[in-house]
């Protein structure tokens, strides 16, 4: 090969590694800034007058003579879609048979569509269920919602060789002739006079629980309930975890036992954690009985289980970083073994066992796998302190899952799944973020 | 003055060691180091108890329908009356999904290590490192959300020309390289200058075109592929493989620094370019602990829950043809994670201990290969330190 070739290829070399973490980076920016992006959207986004209702009637919140006065001033536009209706209706009894049937079928159709714009129309029964009790409470969701209203969606089935298509039909050419068409350009013009969109700060998305299955409200017992589960893991794994490193660096003699012993640290580390779900529900559920079914205490003795390993390897490393003359300063003055590892060697490795632990810690929060069998439920209220031992609760972790793929509106909540998504991102981000600056600031102290 | 001369009985008192005192230090000794011992061994207990756990669970399924229809049915019916419990199509969907990863993740993550380790400058390694990092900190539900709602609509939408654009952005380079690199060898030996120049020029032009040709033809092709289903062996396989990334780099890098700087100066020495000491000479030695890093990430993609949960479309049946990561396909944790909940677990159904089989032949799975990989990680360090 002659030297430009190589020097060629050499490049390349150099361009293929650095492409592979560009790559990496770049994954990690096309999956987080989705996330972000749309999670920041739960928080902060344009709000119409029924959110306000709602927050008003669910969490007492808002002045509600502000309220009355801008619900007064939507109602009277209202009020002219609710007398079309009535107008069409006795239009409709007026019609011939056939016509008539037709119209009914068609008018239903408006009418759903304008409950869930809108909220229920005069003359409903109060709805049974709270998310049906507010029109919509986001403004992109309300433009969705009067796309379905203006237009009825049919799909075209003509071509069986392709995939059917999905196209529109204007609601006002089909019901050309009749009253009901000064409906929808009516609505179409006057939608922001009917919702009063406003760029809203909902704060309570963190704070609040959720009503009606996360329709509504916020994600506060999710996050108390990963809070609970990862820190009960760490109050169980960290002091375990911490002791077995003393062991392993400080009296651990070479030999078969403490290879033996490394070997089972390892294998723990590397076992499937939906195992660990299987293994907490087979001992600590069915055998032990340390609840009755699923519970915070169930899930997080699980999860200790799952970071140990992780948090002793954290901590023997930290442990074997404290330099040597540490060591051997205090033992020559004359204090003990387990003088000098409780008051010399343990303090000085501190920061970086805690670092282990706070990315311990991140991981408990994440992990979804080990809870689901034995502490996480789809639907509850955030839990007391006391419940610990006895109920399951709901988790951020679990939760997503269950939104995104078993929810019956998983569609329509996308806002939120986002919203709990960028909640424990977060959670868990910042913990490692954490532990990487306090890293970075122990390696400079002890290269000084 | 009293006070004082008391202080200093004391002191005196505190070096003096009687019989008694050094029995009780002693007794301290041992039962402190016992207690430190026995909560070092509780680790070595857990593991022993989840075996023994997830095993009690898992052999009366074995008892109950025998060892050949689990492993050789792909009859995946388990809530039917008498149920079939064929797991052969989820074993192959969680293989599968595995090998997918590991062919993304495992060029990817050896490249990145190499560039960790021996390319980059330290102050550009210090910003890299933590971006590996966060991509192992973000929680796996958070991936699988994102395979779900942001690259499943995606695939299913535009299947085909994400896939000629993704074929064209990742082959052109390398096809370009092999171009230069073969017209270069085809002309190596030919020893007249000139009539060497122009032969090169002419291969050049020759397997450039074949290469532009090849380029379009199966972009052509892949553009017309239409993907039926978002939620396929493809999508979880990319996003698994940003998973087991971060686990194969750092263990990887870690096997490439304890490969000693003398070895990469005894070949710069020779006068190798970089690429030709990486290549021949630390790669071959690092080999092993590579392994071990391979191994790990696999691991990883394999035991790997939430993902394929949302991701991977849960069909049991096996591809057709049988590569076709374009389909649906169910995993083993998948399967565990979804059935648990409908299967009776005070009957002790076959439905309820089939779940427990499949985490039994995980458990061993994953057993087995971190052995494999911790021998290989002792060996390498024996063998590089001389011994």
């Amino acid at each position: 090969m002659n030297i430009g070739t190589r020097k060629i290829l050499d490049r390349s070399f150099t361009a293929v590694g650095i492409g592979s973490i560009v790559v990496m980076a770049l994954a990690l920016m096309i999956v987080v800034v989705p996330i972000v992006y749309n999670g920041i959207g739960a928080v902060f986004f344009t709000g119409t007058v029924e959110h306000r209702k709602m927050l008003h009637a669910e969490f007492k919140r808002g002045d509600s003579q502000n309220l009355d006065s801008e619900v007064a001033s939507t109602d009277r536009y209202r009020a002219k879609v609710y007398d079309m209706l009535t107008g069409f209706e006795a239009e409709l009894e007026t019609m011939a048979p056939e016509k008539k049937t037709e119209y009914t079928a068609k008018y239903a159709q408006v009418q759903s569509a304008l409950r869930a714009l809108l909220g229920p129309l005069p003359g409903d029964p109060e709805p049974m269920l709270t998310r049906f009790k507010y029109g919509q409470t986001r403004w992109e969701k309300a433009e969705e919602k009067l796309h379905d209203l203006l237009y009825e969606s049919k799909w075209d089935n003509s071509n069986s060789s392709v995939m059917s298509k999905e196209f529109f039909v204007s609601r006002a050419i089909s019901f050309e002739g009749t009253s009901l068409a000064r409906l929808f350009p009516y609505v179409k013009e006057n939608l922001e006079n009917m919702l009063h969109p406003e760029f809203t700060f909902y704060w309570g998305f963190i704070t609040d629980s959720s009503v009606d299955s996360h329709f509504f409200g916020g994600i506060w017992p999710e996050i108390q309930g990963t809070f609970f589960l990862a820190i009960g893991a760490m109050l169980f794994a960290f002091p375990l975890g911490v002791v077995a490193a003393v062991y392993f660096t400080e009296y651990a003699k070479p030999g078969f036992l403490n290879s033996m012993l490394r070997s089972a640290n390892s294998t723990l580390a590397g076992v499937p954690s939906i195992v660990f779900g299987m293994f907490g529900l087979a001992f600590f559920i069915n055998t032990m009985k340390v609840s009755e079914s699923k519970s915070v205490i169930a899930g997080a003795l699980t999860l200790a289980i799952m970071i140990l390993p992780t948090i002793i390897r954290a901590a023997e490393e930290a442990i074997l970083a404290v330099p040597k003359t540490y060591r051997e300063a205090s033992l020559s003055l004359g204090s003990s073994k387990w003088n000098t590892i409780a008051t010399v060697i343990l303090p000085a490795a501190l920061p970086g066992i805690l670092t282990g632990g706070v990315i311990s810690l991140g991981r408990a929060a994440g992990e979804t796998a080990p809870i689901i069998f034995t502490a996480a439920v789809s639907v509850g209220s955030a839990i007391g302190l006391a419940d610990v031992f006895s109920s399951p609760t709901p988790a951020l972790s679990w939760n997503i899952y269950n939104l995104a793929s078993e929810h019956e509106a998983a569609a329509q909540l996308r806002h939120v799944q986002y919203g709990m998504v960028l909640a424990l991102v977060t959670i868990v981000l910042l913990l490692n973020l954490s532990a990487i600056v306090l890293r970075a600031r122990i390696s400079k102290k002890l290269k000084c | 003055m009293t006070g004082e001369s008391e202080g200093e009985r004391n002191r005196s008192n505190a070096f003096v060691v009687s019989a008694r005192k050094r029995t009780l230090q002693k007794v301290a000794k041992t039962t402190g180091e016992g207690m430190l011992f026995s909560v070092a061994f509780f680790v070595a207990v857990v593991v022993l108890f989840i075996f023994y756990f997830v095993a009690r669970d898992a052999i009366p399924f074995f008892q109950i329908r025998g060892f050949s229809e689990f492993f050789t049915s792909t009859n995946w019916y388990p809530a039917d009356e008498p149920g079939e419990f064929g797991a052969l199509a989820i074993i192959y969907g969680s293989l599968m999904v595995t090998l997918g990863s590991a062919m993304i993740a495992v060029p990817m993550g050896v490249a990145a290590a190499i560039c960790l380790s021996d390319i980059l400058p330290f102050s550009i390694r210090q910003y890299a490192k933590p971006v590996i990092e966060m991509l192992a900190a973000i929680p796996s539900v958070a991936f699988g959300f994102f395979a779900l709602v942001v690259l499943a609509p995606l695939m299913q939408d535009h299947g085909g020309p994400l896939l000629m654009w993704a074929w064209w952005i990742l082959v052109s380079p390398f096809l370009l390289l092999s171009v230069i690199v073969i017209s270069d060898l085809l002309t190596a030996n030919i020893k007249d200058e000139k009539r060497r120049e122009k032969r090169h020029w002419m291969w050049l032009i020759v397997l450039g075109f074949f290469s532009i040709f090849l380029l379009f033809k199966v972009g052509a092709v892949l553009n017309g592929i239409q993907i039926l289903t978002g939620t396929n062996a493809l999508n979880v396989s990319i996003i698994l493989s940003f998973m087991a990334l971060p686990t194969i780099v750092s263990v990887s890098e870690d096997a490439l620094q304890a490969v000693g700087r003398d070895i990469r100066e005894g070949s710069y020495a020779l006068g190798a370019t970089r690429a030709e000491t990486i290549i021949k000479t630390i790669l071959p030695a690092a080999s092993s602990g590579i392994l071990a890093a391979v191994i790990l990430g696999i691991m990883r993609a394999l035991g790997e829950t939430m993902v394929v949960w949302m991701a991977s479309g849960n069909s049991s049946h096996i591809p057709e043809p049988w590569f076709n990561y374009l389909e649906a396909i169910r995993t083993l944790t998948a399967t565990i994670a979804g059935d648990m909940g409908e299967a009776d677990q005070v009957t002790g159904s076959a439905r309820f201990h089939v779940l427990f089989a499949m985490g039994l032949l995980l458990l061993i799975i994953s057993f087995i290969s971190n052995l494999v990989s911790e021998r290989i990680v002792v060996r390498q360090r024996k063998i590089l330190s001389g011994q």
